[in-house]
């Protein structure tokens, strides 16, 4: 009796900790993931808007905005992962 | 306030020889946008022209290239000229021609004996290069020429040669290529050759002169150094002229290129054979003080008409009219594009809401200081207008800053010692016992930020297409508006009626209608279908951008994500300075401690300079991205004209 209790607190034990483990991973992929997307579509508009900088200085700040829009993905990632991590 | 400047439609005309005295008092009083003429073909027209310049136009613009060709030699601009005391025009147009030719047959002269010098450097230096590899070999120059019977070769080898027949062969080695002079008797020239080409031979030719090379050397080095002093002398003495003469060319440069705008202004009018024409814009309480003051110059010879603005040809310009609070954000209006004459102004509110914003997001103390000091520091480098407005938003956000790290109790990263946060704290790691992160209340904080926004954007296109817009289009962008507002607000209904959720209100214990359907839902859920309706009924293909509903509004919950990420930052840069590096050393304190205490305020100075770096750009960017991107596409379209009246604020110079 007192050994099957044993036996069923570490398994609750360990299960929890792997699902802290999941959570951490969950959140990791998340915040990784969307940051190779935003990654992929800053690409082009960076380099679009270093061109377009290079032609004209003027368009600084508004290459620079447009370049941090894709930031959004990353964003939603990142909320996704604060939210595993801490509701 | 909210509404650009109002502006009058100006029409001035009247005989040929009253234009002078119109085109001086219209600049002295620098109120009047010209809009420039363009000749017609259309009936009526044809004895309408481009008028022709004033006389004496091409004489200030040769004046003018020349003074700024001078201030191009002294390497200055008008702008970066701070004034000192003001120049009476009078004065200055007895003096102008006189002093001004001075200068330049002055400048041109230390000009010309500058660029003798500087081509006598490279002259010298070139033949430095040809004499370098002789300077090795201990001959006098003479030596290599003037023989009968002998050959000489001189140049750069790879490695040593094997030469089979009598000769006298100088080999020096060097980085770049080992150097060779070959004496060898004529006839044997051909083998000498072969054995050469053999190591790669190429050949250096003899430079002229006389003597050792290495005393040639140290001869040109001298004579490098005496011109390279007096180039010096010759800067010196420009620097010297600059100091002296800046004045006077800055105030020349303003009253030539006033004298060049006023000659040049009836090319932007219309002209008949007896008459002139001037069609422009003045801000609407200036028109009395305009007109009577053209009156009052040509003996009332001039007639002054207020034309009705035709909004549907008319491309007003647009001048802000903005409380001196919310003007330098301008500059950020700017960025984007300015209003047009019959929108909104949104400036003052972007003068509000984004230091509001740069304050949740960075919500520290510490940074707040640090860009306080930061955008009055900078005061100094940052010269020009934009460069001021831009320091002064920067100024006002970090003020914000420091009121939400006051909130949030956060201080480069560390909790105030003694404050509690108010509301909710963003403190990732607490001690024990404390609060730790209330993040799902400030994202839902977050979210209401974005629904408030977002609607009062849509408020604010129904108004802006109101005014705007006329007839059935009218009606329908006005109602494509209100669709968009019931969707979203169908979407919150529903998720109310169907989620519990915090700081929003609870609505699922409402009275169920049908099945598992809530009067929330049901209610939501109508208002999703007449809102997707009236959209439909503007433009079908419009019904594609629903989703952007939910993802503008959780776009702002970056205020919360970027602020976090933040202080993710700095709690690790903390951590890691003083948890694994200062406190261990200063417990057990060795020698090696203070490598220890170093690499942590290394450790320390190095992130938090980083992170100060990230979040300004951060606070900055994504406070901006949400009025541009969420907000604007709501309601603005901008692409106004700026106001630029026909005059100048003078600087340097005075009546």
């Amino acid at each position: 009796m007192a050994a099957e209790l044993v036996v069923a607190t570490t398994d609750l034990a360990m299960i929890q900790a792997q699902q802290a483990g999941m959570k951490a991973i969950g959140a990791g992929l998340a915040v990784g993931l969307t940051g190779i997307g935003t990654g992929v579509a800053e690409m082009g508009i960076g380099a679009a808007a270093v061109g377009a900088i290079a032609e004209n200085k003027d368009f600084f700040g508004l290459g620079l905005l447009f370049t941090v829009i894709p930031e959004t993905i990353v964003i939603f990632g990142l909320v996704v992962g604060l939210l595993l991590l801490f509701l | 306030m909210l509404t650009p400047r109002q502006m009058s439609h100006l029409f001035i005309t009247g005989s040929k020889n009253q234009m002078e005295p119109v085109i001086q008092e219209l600049y002295r009083q620098n109120v009047f946008h010209i809009e420039e003429f363009v000749e017609q073909t259309v009936q009526g027209y044809e004895d309408v022209k481009i008028g022709t310049p004033l006389p004496g136009a091409s004489e200030a613009a040769s004046k003018l290239i020349r003074i700024r060709s001078i201030e191009n030699a002294f390497g200055v601009k008008l702008e970066d000229v701070v004034p000192q005391k003001r120049v009476p025009v009078q004065h200055l147009r007895e003096t102008i021609d006189t002093k001004l030719s001075a200068i330049v047959s002055e400048v041109e002269q230390i000009q010309a004996k500058k660029s003798t010098c500087e081509e006598a450097v490279k002259d010298l230096e070139q033949k430095i290069n040809e004499l370098k590899p002789f300077a090795a070999i201990p001959l006098p120059l003479e030596i290599y020429s003037g023989y009968q019977n002998i050959a000489v070769f001189t140049g750069r080898v790879s490695k040593s040669p094997d030469l089979i027949v009598p000769n006298e062969t100088y080999f020096s080695p060097a980085k770049e290529g080992n150097f060779i002079a070959v004496f060898a008797p004529a006839e044997h020239s051909g083998k000498v050759q072969l054995s050469l080409l053999q190591a790669n031979f190429v050949a250096v030719p003899v430079p002229g002169g006389e003597g050792l090379p290495q005393d040639l050397l140290n001869l040109y080095t001298g004579q490098i150094a005496a011109f390279k002093k007096e180039v010096a002398l010759i800067q010196e003495r420009l620097e010297a002229m600059k100091k002296e003469q800046i004045e006077f060319l800055a105030a020349s440069e303003e009253l030539m290129s006033a004298d060049v705008d006023k000659a040049e202004a009836p090319l932007r009018f219309a002209m008949t054979n007896e008459t002139f024409l001037a069609e422009g814009w003045v801000p609407a309480d200036r028109v009395d003080v305009l007109s009577d003051a053209l009156v009052k110059v040509t003996g009332g010879k001039i007639l002054v008409t207020v034309l009705p603005i035709d909004f549907e040809h008319d491309s007003v310009p647009v001048e802000y009219n903005n409380p001196s609070f919310s003007k330098p954000t301008q500059v950020l209006m700017d960025v984007y594009s300015r209003p047009t004459y019959t929108e909104v102004d949104p400036t003052l509110m972007i003068s509000i809401v984004f230091p509001l914003f740069f304050g949740l997001i960075v919500g520290d103390v510490g940074y707040g200081l640090i860009f306080l000091a930061m955008s009055l520091g900078l005061r100094k480098y940052l010269k020009g207008e934009a460069g001021e407005q831009l320091l002064t938003v920067l100024r006002n956000a970090s003020i914000s800053s420091i009121f939400f790290g006051i909130v949030f109790s956060e201080f480069l990263g560390f909790a105030i010692p003694g404050w509690n946060p108010v509301l909710y704290s963003r403190h990732l790691m607490t001690e024990a016992g404390g609060h730790g992160p209330n993040i799902p209340e400030l994202m839902v904080l977050s979210i209401w930020i974005g629904i408030l926004h977002i609607t009062l954007g849509r408020l604010l296109g129904i108004y802006n297409h109101a005014k705007q817009d006329h007839g059935h289009h009218r009606t329908l962008a006005v109602m494509a508006n209100f669709g968009w507002l019931a969707v979203m607000w169908g979407i919150i209904l529903a998720i109310w009626s169907s989620a519990v959720i915090p700081l929003m209100p609870n609505l699922t214990g409402l009275p169920v209608v049908v099945s598992v359907l809530n009067v929330g839902l049901i209610i939501g859920g109508v208002l999703i279908i007449v809102g997707i309706i009236l959209i439909a009924r503007e433009s079908i293909l419009e019904v594609i951008e629903l989703p952007t509903i939910v993802s503008h509004v959780l776009s702002y919950t970056r205020l919360v994500a970027v602020g976090l990420s933040g202080v993710a930052i700095a709690m690790v840069v903390n951590y890691m300075s003083i948890e694994m590096f200062i406190r261990p050393a200063l417990e057990n304190f060795t020698i090696m401690s203070i490598v220890m205490i170093l690499v942590g305020l290394g450790i320390f100075l190095f992130g938090q300079t980083l992170n100060i770096a990230l979040t300004l750009l951060g606070g900055g960017l994504h406070s901006i991205r949400l009025h541009y991107v969420e907000f604007f596409t709501k309601f603005y379209k901008g692409g106004g004209k700026k106001y630029i009246p026909f005059g100048m604020k003078r600087r340097f110079t005075e009546d």
